[in-house]
């Protein structure tokens, strides 16, 4: 567990720290993606979210997602390729899930990855995690997460 | 100085002008284009936020039987009736750009410097929260934006000259029926130019002031422009995907999920009626309309109070409407804020009796 300028950001997660979104390699090899808090502080109150269909391949770094707050609109985009295997359909009716629980119930989508350990390699997880967030959220002058 | 471009692509179909927003933004974000200020017509057409579906925003069998072509955004917000009485503006921009990573703060700057050139024709134009410009608390400029990675597309309309009735027709909104009373409530929530100044504006001069408000703004100067191979490129891709109807109905939901909820209710300061467009699903007040036979000054109090409570969840209601009048001297003689809520609350008691087309 990590905390940056008052964001959860828990280490023992996936990030791709540009892109401000996690992965989570579950036990049946399956890859479950969301955007971290940081980036739900960001956005603010998230009205709306559109997953891709089951059954659509994503590639890295393209959109897995589409957000939208205060009438912004913009992708989340995959940490790792993959198939979309299932979608959270319950962000359909509670989209601020996102900003309450990210790493939680406001997951986004579970892919089957098409190469976990190839593009697992530039994501940053463990002891590195606060301080690449850290100086993320210096560059970009982020005050911090409100508790 | 910093050079941006300015660009005019004429008068389009909404696919195409889609189309070049995604092309624009891509060619951006790809760091191929300088920011960029684009001027941009369009063909009859009702135009979705890109959450929105059709089913539930517009009515389909007039826009069907009447030519209006439906598109969905690549920018957020709500659906609107874009014609050739309109223009539309939008930014290219990087985030270094607007130096900071606060979206509401990015909007609010650009639709400031857009309400400032709008006030240079003589009109009171300003921001209002969350992203329209009004004059007199009629809308005459709503906007919306999109990011992909640094790069930022922000948009927005300009009323010129404006067709209300067709306006009412295309959209689902939460008129009572298409009666010269709705058409009227319309009128005095959405402004145009040529009604305010009494006389058709000259459209050159209003992207000149558009052009200077942004160049002061941000510290740039722009010169002209046009499309370049890559953007033309990225175009005819973004293009086959747009023009498609999976696009245009990559969102759909049921009509029977988004009614519109009436009631009304005699006060002692007269009578209220409240019209609310309600999503069931995350159970969120999409739009109120109030009418009736009620005073109330400023005149504009009402339209306020309406913008406020756009997309707002319905345990929020009773909180938004005592702040809303709290930071606000208003005379409604012996009307009170509680009986908005009041008349809201009724209407949203009765979702089984709604049918609307």
């Amino acid at each position: 567990m990590a905390t940056v300028k008052g964001c959860n950001i828990p280490d023992d997660l996936y990030y791709n720290v540009e892109n401000n979104v996690w992965a989570r390699r579950e036990a049946d090899g399956s890859v479950t993606i969301g955007m971290t808090a940081y980036a739900a502080a960001l956005a603010g109150q998230i009205v709306s979210c559109t997953p891709k269909k089951v059954g659509r391949s994503v590639e890295q770094n393209k959109s897995a997602a589409t957000v939208e707050s205060g009438k912004w609109v913009g992708p989340v985009k995959a940490p790792v390729a993959g198939e979309v295997i299932a979608v959270n359909a319950a962000l359909a009716s509670s989209p601020a899930t996102i900003n309450a629980d990210p790493y939680g119930s406001g997951w986004m989508v579970k892919l089957k990855p098409a190469n976990w350990d190839g593009d697992s390699g530039g994501l940053v997880t463990g002891a590195a995690v606060a301080a690449a967030f850290e100086a993320k959220m210096n560059a970009e002058g982020f005050a911090g997460c409100q508790a | 100085m910093e050079k941006w471009r300015v660009i005019d692509t004429g008068l389009r179909s909404a696919a195409q002008n889609i189309a070049l927003n995604r092309a624009l933004l891509e060619a951006r974000q790809a760091e191929e284009i300088p920011s960029t200020l684009r001027f941009l017509r369009f063909t009859p057409s009702a135009l979705l936020g890109y959450h929105q579906s059709a089913e539930q925003e517009l009515n389909l069998d007039y826009c069907r039987a009447h030519g209006v072509e439906v598109q969905r955004r690549i920018t957020g917000g709500g659906a609107i009736y874009f014609d050739e009485t309109q223009i539309g503006w939008e930014l290219y921009l990087h985030k270094r750009d607007v130096g900071t990573t606060d979206m509401q703060a990015i909007a609010r700057r650009i639709c400031h410097a857009a309400a400032t050139a709008i006030s240079v024709l003589g009109v009171d134009a300003r921001f209002r929260p969350r992203n329209d410009i009004e004059v007199d608390g009629r809308k005459i400029s709503g906007t919306g934006g999109a990011f992909d990675g640094n790069a930022l597309l922000f948009q927005g309309t300009l009323l010129i000259d404006f067709d209300v009735e067709k306006m009412l027709r295309v959209l689902r909104i939460p008129a009572e029926k298409l009666s010269d009373k709705a058409i009227a409530s319309a009128r005095e929530r959405v402004a145009n130019l040529k009604e305010l100044l009494g006389r058709q504006p000259d459209v050159a001069l209003v992207k000149s002031y558009i052009v200077e408000a942004f160049e002061s703004e941000f510290g740039v100067e722009f010169s002209d422009g046009d499309l370049t191979l890559s953007e033309h490129a990225r175009y005819q891709g973004a293009l086959r995907e747009i023009e498609t109807p999976d696009w245009v109905h990559l969102v759909t939901r049921p009509l029977s999920d988004m009614p519109i909820l009436e009631a009304a209710q005699k006060f002692p300061g007269g009578l209220l009626r409240a019209s609310v467009t309600f999503d069931t699903g995350t159970q969120t007040i999409r739009q109120v309309w109030f009418t009736g036979d009620i005073f109330v000054s400023p005149r504009r109090t009402v339209a306020d109070l309406e913008a406020v409570l756009r997309d707002l969840p319905i345990g929020r209601l009773a909180s938004r409407i005592e702040e809303f009048f709290a930071r606000r001297p208003v005379d409604m003689l012996s009307l009170t804020p509680n009986d908005f809520l009041t008349v809201v609350r009724l209407a949203l008691k009765q979702p089984l009796l709604a049918h609307n087309p």
